[in-house]
């Protein structure tokens, strides 16, 4: 079994539970964020749970929901899909653990947008949904890409939920902290390492990633807009 | 022209408002904390009075009785937020056109060129000195041709020299557009020169004194 597959597929999982979890996760925390929303704090309190929970924990709740008995399982099997030990239940597992990250991020960016500013749009007559795309998501923006970077990274070292609930088979849903255990299992110390060595890249990267938004947030807005460069140095 | 008559409870006094005022600028002058904001902000639609009636033109935009309430989008009120409130991420053009329909870059020009701050057109805010801020934020809130334009101190946040000259600039901003003008302030030397009328609040009341 050639490392690759592991190491795309960690990928693959990746990205799509990111890409699932900053919508969920920035949709909530807009909506939570913003009104009177009834019995607030059970939800809030639902979507941090796992962060809580032992991972493994988490996954077993997710076979339940999904097996072949579970509630959220029937109703797929009605449809013809089944998602328990497939890729599919991985990027599952990683949109419930990496979930809080994500909403925590967003709602904190959202709320530190300063309201005046979407006062002032509103006086000015854009509608609200013109107000959240043009005014406050570009400012919330850093913090939001914060929420991505970590949520991401939370992704890819998924691990306990993930074993749970699409077990570990290989050229399936056998992702990278999984190859890496079987390997080191197995004593196969050369493969180990190479997971190793990819980790270490990529989680370097979302350090990276993490510290700019970060360190964009924090500089004082004094740019100009896009194209400005056409302009020369004209100040 | 704008009739307002209500009430609203502030955590430490009630604020017990009767405002009329037509094409002409009337000065709000109290102390900080003496709910001139709130009255603003209850005019505006971003804050909502407790019981009362507001009429702007012969449009009514809050009624208790009647449980009307517009939204702020919906009544045409041009508001100078005390600091500004611009858009830090967007150019002056863009704090302007953002106003306007369809964004029209073209016409957002032409608000910048009135205030003479066209030639700053793509510059953020964070890049802009305190009176071309103030004449931004002026622009951007006529922008949306208002029934009304409401001013929130809007010289505190300028040195002293720049100060003398926006109030001339306002004077003559007053005439030309000849529009209904509430501008708040607690400065008293303030109050005197721009306004044609003074309305002190004080305890919640507003009263009138001819300057």
């Amino acid at each position: 079994m050639s490392p690759l597959g592991p190491i795309l597929l960690s990928l693959r999982v990746a990205v799509v539970a990111t890409t699932v979890t900053l919508v969920v996760g920035l949709g909530l925390a807009r909506l939570l964020g913003s009104r009177a929303v009834p019995l607030k704090f059970l939800w809030e309190a639902l979507i941090l749970l796992p962060m809580v929970f032992p991972p493994t924990i988490t996954g077993y709740l997710l076979l339940i929901l999904f097996g072949r008995r579970g509630p959220l399982g029937k109703l797929l099997a009605s449809m013809g899909m089944q998602v328990v030990f497939t890729w599919a239940a991985a990027v599952i597992a990683s949109v419930v653990v990496s979930l809080p990250l994500m909403y925590q991020n967003c709602k904190a960016a959202l709320l530190g947008v300063d309201g005046r500013l979407e006062d002032a749009a509103r006086t000015l007559g854009l509608s609200e949904g013109r107000i959240f795309r043009r005014v406050t998501l570009p400012l919330s923006l850093p913090g939001i890409l914060a929420g991505v970077a970590l949520a991401f990274a939370r992704a890819l070292g998924e691990f306990g939920a993930t074993l749970m609930i699409a077990g570990n088979i290989p050229g399936r849903t056998q992702t990278v902290p999984l190859a890496l255990y079987s390997a080191v299992e197995g004593g196969r110390t050369a493969e180990a390492n190479l997971y190793l060595a990819v980790t270490t890249v990529l989680a370097f990267a979302v350090v990276a990633v993490v510290g700019l938004g970060e360190a964009r947030s924090r500089r004082p807005r004094r740019g100009r807009d896009r194209g400005d460069a056409a302009f020369g140095g004209r100040s | 022209m704008i009739r307002a008559r209500f009430t609203k409870a502030l955590p430490l006094f009630e604020l017990d408002v009767d405002l009329e005022v037509d094409g002409s600028t009337a000065i709000l002058w109290g102390e900080s904390g003496s709910g001139k904001t709130t009255i603003l902000e209850c005019v505006a639609g971003l804050a909502r009075p407790d019981e009362g009636e507001i009429r702007l033109d012969d449009r009514l935009v809050f009624s208790s009785s009647e449980g009307i309430d517009l939204p702020p989008q919906e009544r045409r009120v041009g508001y100078v937020f005390q600091d500004y409130a611009l858009f830090p991420h967007l150019s002056a053009e863009g704090n302007v056109a953002l106003a306007l329909q369809r964004r029209d870059r073209g016409r957002a020009r032409e608000y910048l060129e009135r205030f003479g701050i066209a030639h700053l057109a793509r510059r953020r805010p964070g890049l802009l000195s305190g009176g071309e801020r103030q004449r931004l934020a002026m622009a951007r809130a006529l922008a949306v041709e208002p029934r009304l334009l409401l001013l929130d101190e809007p010289f505190s946040a300028l040195d002293h020299a720049t100060r003398e000259e926006m109030y001339t600039e306002f004077l003559r901003l007053r005439e030309r557009i000849g529009m209904t003008v509430i501008l708040v302030t607690h400065n008293r030397a303030e109050a005197e020169a721009l306004g044609h009328r003074i309305l002190e609040l004080r305890e919640g009341k507003l009263a009138e004194e001819r300057p």
